[in-house]
């Protein structure tokens, strides 16, 4: 873990600089009235103090041969990118495009990417899917659900 | 009497057709996402948690425990017949429930789990009524500074069984209490750590980071994994376990039924430890130890018993001093708080309803989780040969849309799908989501407690340790966190193997 902990000490260590930096920010005031950023300076000092206490065990430990590149061998690290990618896309045009349009492209693009699967499944099972999920959500559960350009929903 | 009473009010609550309904609804959902690999009961419970906005508070908090409850008894299902353990409190009946199936005893071993888990359930629950009432009059005398040592000591204890290295799970900890410290400070209503942003003034949302953590992180983490299930091609027959059976099974489902309840009133993961210990204990107790993982039923009815049990024992602290012992529970104060509640020692007094109609609700729930396991095993089974290429899809969508539609903002999107990639990230980094979900949910209450202990004492921090309870859970809450560091006690902390503290 030697390598990986470095890493993620140091992303630690810089987050609690910015949440101590924050509370300051906010005003630390006094032990007998403490302040709204009284908390996060704390915690940030901790944070910070912890990130060191890994940084430094990191440091002893002895090098492992490639270490960082166990984390994308033999998996497909591509993929899991790759649908990211198209989760973000979604919620970027969720409200533009509408629920019904956006979600059965999403699902189409899902079921060929997770494992690819002939199209006319993939087609219909997204189409199925969505309207099942509009049934329970917006017809049942009447929560509202963008209509998008088209209208529809 | 006075018991009696309380009993028939939780049973008129409890008996309602539409209190039946979601109880019912809930031990459904709970023993198909034990049955499912992917989505464990945090996943589904915080899927559910918008539908609950426009039901009763009772129907609400009943569905919710379902889902915990009833994802106990699902996650056996998948142990013994695939050797994949549905959630993590079930991993350790894959040992004997899986021989178990093999030799063609897949029957006794699913029925001897399913009745274990209710006979535990249900002493569980007798449990929770005796002793939730003298708790929570004790817990009325607590003022601030208690509630903020036993918060501190909660924390610690979840923080201390917490998988892997304690420098890490307490960043987790940490960065959970500025999470819960985001939006508008409670005493002066300053907006902090909120980027301009107008969605972050009422503070980050609980269901987008449980969702993000426990949800799609797991889609991700399973999607990069060609894992192929095989399930068992053995038929069920006999169900219902021999007299033999169970007579090697009742000493092991009452000692695990006593280990988990007691172990799941304690903070961090009750129910997964719990089973871990009951196997071990049965290990050692039995006359023959070398038949454990070869097969022998006491290594399925003593788990069993445990991790449900624990269920039970996990309600007490959320109950009588709104303290969550861990993120199930956490999840379950969300929803009390959203419906205008807070649990605590006035909760009996103020909404006898709601208290023991939840706990009345359990007791019908395990019966409907005995028959939804035993006779209708074979479907469950059939879920289970759901491929993961049809199921990803369809938790990801699920999981889009539940976000969405408890606030009708996309930004609770682009939050859940940020801490998505911080627990995939963790996960290849060493780090557990539990610890920052916890201290996320107490982060708003400890500052509170804590800057009113200040306030009451002018400054003096040694309010702390003049009050006796306040100061023993320090003491001991500073003791976990430095053993560790003590040679010899350092090691044990280890052994506990887990797979996540939930």
């Amino acid at each position: 873990m030697k390598k990986r902990d470095i890493i993620s000490s140091l992303f630690w260590m810089a987050m609690g600089l910015g949440v101590c930096y924050g509370g300051y920010d906010l005003g630390l005031g006094t032990f007998h009235d403490p302040g709204s950023g009284f908390m996060f300076f704390g915690v940030g000092i901790i944070l910070i103090g912890l990130s060191l206490i890994i940084l430094i065990r990191a440091i002893k430990e002895r090098p492992a041969i490639g270490e960082l590149k166990v984390l994308w061998t033999g998996i497909r690290w591509k993929q899991v990118i790759t649908i990211l990618l198209a989760l973000l896309l979604y919620a970027y045009l969720f409200v533009p495009l509408g629920f019904i349009l956006s979600t059965v492209l999403l699902l189409i693009f899902l079921f060929k990417a997770v494992e690819p699967q002939r199209w006319r499944w993939a087609i219909l099972g997204a189409i199925i899917s969505t309207f099942a999920a509009y049934g329970v959500f917006h017809v049942w559960l009447k929560s509202p659900l963008p209509k998008g350009f088209l209208g529809i929903g | 009497m006075e018991f009696l009473n309380y009993l028939g009010i939780g049973f008129s609550v409890a008996l309602q057709p539409s209190n039946l309904f979601y109880c019912f609804i809930g031990v459904f959902i709970g023993t198909l996402v034990g049955v499912l690999p992917g989505i464990g009961p945090v996943g589904a419970m915080s899927l559910l948690l918008p539908t609950t906005f426009k039901i009763t508070p009772e129907a609400a908090i009943i569905m919710l425990a379902g889902i915990y409850y009833g994802a106990m008894y699902g996650g056996s299902t998948t142990s013994i017949l695939v050797n994949i353990p549905g959630e993590a409190a079930s991993v350790v009946t894959c040992l004997d429930g899986y021989q178990m199936a093999r030799q063609g005893r897949a029957g006794p071993a699913l029925g001897i789990a399913a009745f274990g888990s209710f006979i535990a359930g249900t002493l569980s629950i007798l449990g929770l009524m005796f002793l939730a009432p003298p708790l929570s009059k004790l817990a009325l005398r607590f003022g601030p500074p208690e509630y903020f040592t036993l918060m501190i000591l909660g924390l610690t204890i979840l923080i201390y069984l917490a998988q892997g290295a304690m420098p890490k799970a307490l960043i987790m900890a940490a960065f959970g209490l500025v999470l819960g410290l985001v939006g508008l400070d409670s005493i002066n209503a300053r907006p902090r750590f909120t980027f301009g942003k107008m969605e972050l003034i009422d503070g980050v949302g609980l269901v987008p980071i449980v969702m993000g953590l426990f949800g799609i992180s797991e889609v991700l983490l399973n999607i990069e994994q060609t894992v192929r299930r095989e399930v068992l091609k053995t038929r069920l027959k006999g169900l219902l376990p021999t007299a033999k059976d169970w007579k090697d099974s009742t000493g092991p489902i009452a000692r695990g039924s006593l280990l988990g309840f007691f172990l799941g009133i304690l903070p961090g993961g009750g129910a997964v430890i719990s089973s871990f210990i009951s196997y071990a204990i049965e290990k050692r107790l039995s006359k023959h130890p070398e038949r454990f993982g070869k097969g022998t039923i006491e290594g399925v009815a003593g788990p069993e018993s445990a991790n449900n049990a624990a269920t039970g024992g996990a309600f007490i602290p959320l109950m009588t001093l709104g303290i969550p012992p861990n993120v199930i529970m956490a999840m379950l104060l969300g929803a009390f708080m959203i419906h205008g509640i807070t649990p605590g020692p006035l909760m009996m007094k103020q909404n006898p309803g709601l208290f023991w109609g939840v706990i009345v609700s359990m007791y019908i729930g395990n019966i409907m989780l005995l028959i939804l396991n035993l006779p209708l095993i074979t479907i469950w089974v059939q879920v289970l040969r759901v491929p993961y290429k049809f199921l990803s899809p369809l938790i990801l969508l699920l999981c889009l849309i539940g976000v969405y539609s408890v606030n009708n903002v996309v930004f609770d999107i682009y939050i859940m799908l940020i801490f998505g990639i911080m627990g995939y990230l963790m996960k290849k980094f060493g780090y557990e989501g539990a610890p920052l979900v916890l201290a996320f949910v107490l982060g708003p209450l400890m500052e509170n407690n804590l800057r009113k202990s200040l306030i009451i004492s002018q400054g003096d921090f040694s309010i702390f340790f003049v009050r006796p309870l306040a100061a023993a859970s320090l003491i001991l809450a500073l003791f976990l966190l430095i053993s560790p560091l003590i040679p010899g006690l350092g090691r044990k902390r280890r052994v506990i193997p887990k797979g996540e503290v939930s």
